[in-house]
């Protein structure tokens, strides 16, 4: 297996409410910018990668060819990839794969979502279709419902509490006001997000991630070729995957997503690292009881812990273990296909000095985790900064 | 003309039929007996390709819940209800929801619940004393 790096990244337009542009037109700016910031010309891209989940709210299939179109060079082979919210990094993986295994030296990943032109109830159900349409959406379930059974089983077992989801979402929002792509700019306290209105409790909207538009592009390439236009290289060093039963009944254990626990197994074996040796995470926190399932689930606390870890302010940007610096699916936004290309674009940035106010001091060691839907699939990439 | 094809075991319209009806069907192991509502045409237990279909008692406890408030289109003029996970006393854990419930102290794990047929969308429970 060859060595694969992060050659760049590129966020393009500020994620959020996007009233001008469709999501080819983001999809293909984003990718312009971090095609641009590699050095490189798009013609030297063998293939494109692009993660979209829901492109069809914008009765559009088949976009690779679109963008690469708009990118200048409308021969190159593209794939539109959907794992629900993890498009992403399923689309990431991919390339990870190709360029490891010989097949191609330079890659190009873009994530793209364009969803707020369409209404709240429509939007909830196009999100929805992530899950299993018969034996849970059918039944009343909505993707804040399913998290927010979790939460009531993680409160139930382990003590966790509501203020202590809440800081979760203070903690993103705080850091997101140093993300200057971030869809929100705005610091909240404990007391807004317990006073905001219930979507299914025990969440409440300050706890849930947004409907964002947004896109986000990274170039996936050789030690090789990587040289040849940077010194500092971003190393992918661990990559990992896994699923567990769509519907979320039938799991034995509500507290946490399996899929998670297996695919870092797997990224922290290739990648030779424990949780402990990671400086950084951008985790999957779609709601606030994602975030503190996930970052016990990865093995940074022990189960039962996740809460209270956050309480003791172990997670922000100056703890024991940053957890989301760039404001993640809460703050930064949640366009679902481009999420788990930006937490790439995240590291890349903070492994370069681009991080600003948000940087984590001294990170050497990053990992990022995708979940689509309540972890059917999920995927974990580690970094080491070269 | 319909597909050619012998099914050993209900279908999923066969299922949706059964939920309007108040009748629950699942799937079993031939092998080893696991049950799963959810079709399986091979075991994850045991990896047998012998399934079969069963129909479920009716009757179990709630694993988990939330309390809907903002409601996928199916369910637009029923919020807020309980969306319930349910361990069935024949094992399987199925989803469900259950009507008129909007605060957290009217439902609890544990608590006993029985499903029902209704007009009404997906799989409803009832809470039972």
């Amino acid at each position: 297996m060859r060595k694969v790096v992060v050659l760049s990244g590129g966020i393009g337009p500020r994620w959020g409410r996007w009233e001008k542009l469709t999501g080819r037109e983001g999809a293909a700016l984003a990718a312009k910018e971090a095609i641009e910031r590699a050095g490189i010309e798009p013609r030297q891209i063998q293939a494109i990668f692009v993660g979209n989940a829901l492109a069809e709210a914008e009765k559009q299939g088949h976009i690779g060819p679109i963008i690469a179109t708009e990118l200048g060079i409308p021969e190159v082979p593209t794939m539109r990839i959907e794992t629900a919210c993890a498009s992403g990094s399923s689309a990431f993986r991919e390339a990870f794969v190709n360029v490891a295994a010989g097949i191609y030296d330079v890659v190009l990943v873009v994530g793209v979502e364009k969803v707020t032109h369409i209404d709240v109830i429509t939007a909830t159900t196009y999100f929805a279709y992530g899950m299993d349409q018969v034996y849970e959406a059918r039944n009343g379930a909505s993707f804040p419902g399913v998290y927010a059974a979790m939460a009531v089983a993680h409160m139930n077992k382990y003590g966790t509490t509501e203020e202590q989801m809440a800081l979760v979402s203070v903690k993103n929002h705080t850091n997101a006001l140093h993300n200057p792509k971030a869809h929100f700019h705005k610091k909240i306290t404990v007391e807004d997000v317990l006073k905001s209105r219930v979507i299914a409790w025990p969440l409440k909207l300050y706890d849930c991630s947004p409907f964002s538009d947004g896109a986000a592009a990274v170039i996936v390439t050789t030690e090789e070729f990587a040289r040849k236009y940077t010194d500092n290289l971003v190393y992918v060093i661990g990559s990992g995957r896994a699923g567990v039963q769509m519907a979320l009944p039938e799991r034995d254990d509500l507290t946490s997503i399996k899929a998670t626990t297996l695919a870092a197994r797997e990224a922290y074996r290739m990648a030779g690292i424990e949780p402990k040796d990671v400086d950084f995470a951008e985790v999957h926190d779609c709601f606030t009881i994602a975030e503190i399932i996930a970052t016990e689930d990865l093995g940074f606390f022990k189960k039962g812990e996740g809460g209270k870890a956050v309480e003791e302010g172990l997670t922000q940007i100056d703890g024991k273990i940053a957890i989301n610096p760039s404001g993640g699916l809460k703050a930064k936004g949640h366009p679902v296909g481009a999420t788990g290309v930006g937490q790439v674009v995240e590291v890349w940035e903070q492994f370069n000095g681009l991080a600003g106010k948000r940087t984590v001091p001294g990170a050497e060691i990053a990992l990022t985790h995708n979940v689509g839907a309540t972890g059917g699939t999920v995927n974990v990439h580690i970094f080491r900064r070269g | 003309m319909p597909e050619e094809i012998e099914l050993k075991t209900h279908t999923i319209k066969d299922f949706l039929d059964g939920v309007r009806n108040g009748k629950l069907l699942g799937y079993r192991c031939r092998n080893c007996g696991y049950q799963q509502v959810t079709p399986m045409v091979f075991c994850p237990k045991c990896q047998s390709g012998d399934i079969e279909s069963v129909e479920l008692k009716p009757t179990g406890k709630i694993i988990s819940f939330t309390i809907i408030h903002v409601p996928p289109e199916s369910h637009i003029n029923d919020a807020p209800y309980a969306w319930v996970i349910v361990e069935l006393d024949d094992g399987p854990r199925v989803s469900g929801w259950i009507q008129f419930i909007s605060r957290p102290e009217q439902i609890k794990i544990g608590a006993r619940v029985r499903y029902r047929r209704s007009y009404l969308p997906g799989m409803i429970f009832e809470l039972v004393k």
